[in-house]
């Protein structure tokens, strides 16, 4: 690869502050960058890490023991039955694996090196193709220290470098010891603040965060507490997906056996199916229950959140210790959730909507797992200024009717073809076959229908956009108008006959599923609020640019600015 | 300042000056969805042509690819019409301004300043026409992209570089997201 006179961002965007001490021959990284007398001091001084360095040792052992199930899976079949002439093709793969994989992972370690400067921290990368990327100091936006239970064994963490232009991790650093990735963080931190101060925050940070106003502390007793609340099918899902794979049955069974009181328990249960189903849903629910307790206290065992000048910090975890921050600026809405347990005491949980952060939690990231409304109202102030409305308003009482019909017709479309091919020697009830009495249910799809109705409302206050919805999980959505970006209301055909419309108002990383939309208001109502919610936005940026600029227009001379292409003269 | 913004943000919907796309994007539709109702129709004849002799045919001969003609050609016809007459759109100072959809009507409004970059394209059907289309892109994570079609290309550019210069002459220096 021939070496480029000016790196570039993964984006291919040219870097917007190229270092002055960048050296010509960057490509070679064994050359130590020469620098200024000056930047030496500083270096010294805050530790930056101005020679390419290496990740931890441990991260070959680390990384040949991930690629390990990969082996095992090749190998399957030898392992199996030795001896066999048919496992030809998966001792060639393992040799393969011996001969190209191995060397990869030490090759690829060998050519990995990082290097922070004042401007910059550099990452170059690849085996056979070279990469070299370089993240300006002030682009970083989160350093997020993350730590499971084999690095915190080992001592060693991984950093990950997340920039606000870019959807997913910018540059991870996997892994480098402990001690080191605090000091990554102090030292870009430091950068970013400026060298001036650069000493008292080294300092700050050296306590961690210690004179920094704690915001949000809980006791391993809130963890469970909170861990109760929320009752979870995925994990027991996941649980019995695991348990599968040791056969269960076998193992129930030894467990029957060998203690024979138990015997005439099953004995009973399973006489009797609808018993059999009963202890089926009390065993689930209460498996359940406890395994959400469980994924709770892991993953947020210890969390603390605390403010640090303009950004919220957090650290959790029980294996997997997590350190993240939260730049206050680039939250794009605040949601509030909870459940109708939780409601009931009084619990809510907090999350902020973000962009360019972590992608797991789908650009939503908790900045409160569990706390009280007074707690979780103070927290949501730290992040902006929230004024609840007195009261939200209700969308059209329609929407029960048409909730209701297309919940029924759904239903119906999935009972009705069970009805025509259910089998005549299997289960009838009554003189007609089981499905029949699935539209037994249709009661609860109207009782549904009114609980969505009442749990879905708006308000359009002066600094935002309020949205209630749901009914399990309920869900408060808090759009700052600031932040607001694309204006829609859309009416389907059944919409236009009853004069409803849905109105929704886009935001940067809002989640794909749950997004905050406001389903069947009378469409005078949606198109006033349409226009006054666009109105209200573009206030703002008016004030804001007669702020900066002192004029009451905007930047363009009337006849200058864009207008309508009927306007113009044919071309 | 307040006045007279108040006085010209009244018509944020308004449809005062809504323009239509050019006329010539029906044919590009008509075009475009031939070439789908074709794709349709081809297997439902194969299908017919194969059955022909067949005893245990539950259809009689060209049933299915009789249908899927006539479905095919009514929507040739009449879909680009509905679609067109749908579509509007208008360019104004501070917001770019849409609605269109046949059977689930959209009004959207995108504030020129939560752009985040312009794009022009143009397909080989539209080639023939001249014609180009506008994809918007913004932060916003439903409507990420908004596309107007049927522009002239020159029109589309035009647009395009003065939506370019809004974004360039902000002269709030924030980031957009």
């Amino acid at each position: 690869m021939p070496p480029s006179p000016t790196e570039s961002n993964s984006d291919g965007r040219p870097d917007a502050s190229p270092a002055p001490d960048r050296p010509a021959g960057e490509e070679k990284e064994e050359e130590p960058a020469p620098t200024g007398a000056g930047e030496a001091a500083t270096a010294t001084t805050l530790g930056a890490v101005r020679e390419p360095q290496r990740l931890h040792p441990l991260t070959l052992l680390l990384r040949v023991g991930a690629s390990l199930p990969a082996l095992v899976i090749i190998l399957l079949p030898l392992l199996r039955n030795p001896g066999s002439t048919e496992n030809v093709t998966s001792l060639v793969l393992g040799v393969l694996y011996g001969v190209f994989a191995l060397p990869a992972i030490l090759l690829q370690y060998w050519r990995f090196s990082y290097r922070i400067t004042p401007k910059q921290i550099v990452i170059q990368s690849g085996v056979l193709n070279r990469k070299n990327r370089s993240i300006p100091i002030e682009r970083v936006q989160n350093i997020q220290i993350e730590r499971n239970l084999v690095a915190r064994l080992f001592g060693i963490a991984k950093v990950k470098l997340e920039t606000a232009g870019s959807t997913s991790t910018e540059g991870s650093l996997e892994y480098v010891h402990q001690d080191e990735a605090q000091k990554i963080r102090q030292v870009v931190r430091s950068f970013q603040r400026g060298s001036q101060e650069a000493e008292a925050a080294a300092s700050a940070d050296a306590e961690d965060a210690a004179d920094t106003e704690t915001l949000l502390d809980m006791s391993l007793r809130r963890v469970l507490l909170s861990g109760a609340f929320r009752f979870s099918l995925l994990y027991l899902a996941v649980i019995f997906t695991v348990l599968e794979l040791f056969n269960p049955e076998a193992l129930v069974e030894r467990v029957l056996r060998a203690q024979g009181r138990v015997g005439w328990v099953s004995e009973v249960i399973f006489s009797h199916p609808a018993l059999a189903i009963l202890t089926t849903v009390v065993a689930a629910v209460f498996l359940g229950w406890v395994s959400g307790i469980g994924v709770h206290v892991a993953r947020y065992y210890d969390f603390r959140l605390w403010l640090d000048g303009d950004k919220l910090r957090k650290r959790h975890g029980l294996f997997t210790v997590t350190e993240g921050t939260v730049p206050l600026d680039k939250v794009q809405a605040l949601i509030l959730r909870t459940n109708p347990f939780m409601r009931a005491f009084g619990w809510y949980e907090l999350k902020v909507q973000t962009v360019g952060l972590d992608v797991e939690e789908q650009g939503h990231r908790v900045i409160a797992p569990f706390a009280g409304a007074g707690r979780i109202l103070e927290l949501a102030r730290q992040v902006r200024s929230v004024e609840l409305p007195e009261s939200f308003a209700h969308v059209s009482r329609l929407t029960i009717r048409r909730r209701f019909i297309r919940y029924t017709a759904v239903w119906a479309a999935l009972l009705l073809p069970t009805v025509y091919f259910w089998p005549a020697d299997w289960l009838h009830l009554g003189g007609v076959v089981l499905p029949w009495w699935g539209f037994g249910l249709v009661p609860f799809i109207l009782g549904w229908a009114v609980l969505q109705y009442q749990n879905h409302g708006y308000a359009a206050g002066e600094d935002g956009f309020y949205i209630r919805r749901g009914v399990l999980s309920h869900y408060l959505w808090i759009l700052p108008v600031e932040k607001f970006h694309v204006f829609h209301t859309t009416a389907s055909i059944f919409q236009r006959r009853l004069g409803l419309k849905t109105l929704f108002v886009d935001t940067a990383g809002a989640a794909t599923f749950a997004y905050p939309e406001v389903i069947d208001v009378p469409a005078a109502e949606a198109d006033a609020q349409f226009g006054a919610l666009y109105r209200r936005f573009r206030q703002l940026y008016r004030t804001r640019v007669e702020a900066a600029t002192g004029a009451p227009d905007t930047r363009l001379a009337p006849d200058e600015r864009p207008h309508l292409p009927v306007d113009e003269p044919p071309a | 300042m307040n006045a007279p913004a108040g006085a010209d943000v009244a018509d944020v919907a308004a449809d005062g000056a809504i323009r239509s796309l050019n006329p010539s994007i029906r044919t590009i539709w008509t075009i475009k969805m031939a070439a789908f109702s074709v794709l349709l129709f081809l297997p439902a004849l194969f299908y017919d042509l194969t059955h022909l002799f067949s005893s245990d045919a539950w259809l009689p001969f060209g049933a299915l690819s009789g249908t899927v003609l006539v479905g095919g050609v009514l929507y040739c016809v009449a879909w680009p019409r509905l679609r067109y007459r749908a579509w509007g759109f208008a360019l104004r100072p501070e917001e770019l301004y849409m609605e269109h959809g046949v059977l689930q009507h959209v009004r959207t409004i995108v504030p020129l300043r939560r752009i985040q970059h312009v794009d022009v394209s143009q397909d080989l059907v539209e080639r023939e026409f001249a014609l180009g289309r506008l994809v918007v892109h913004t932060a916003g994570s439903r409507s990420s992209d908004v596309v107007i079609p049927g522009l002239p290309l020159s029109e589309a550019e035009a647009i395009r570089d003065k939506i370019k210069r809004f974004i360039l002459e902000d002269p709030l220096t924030e980031e957009p997201v």
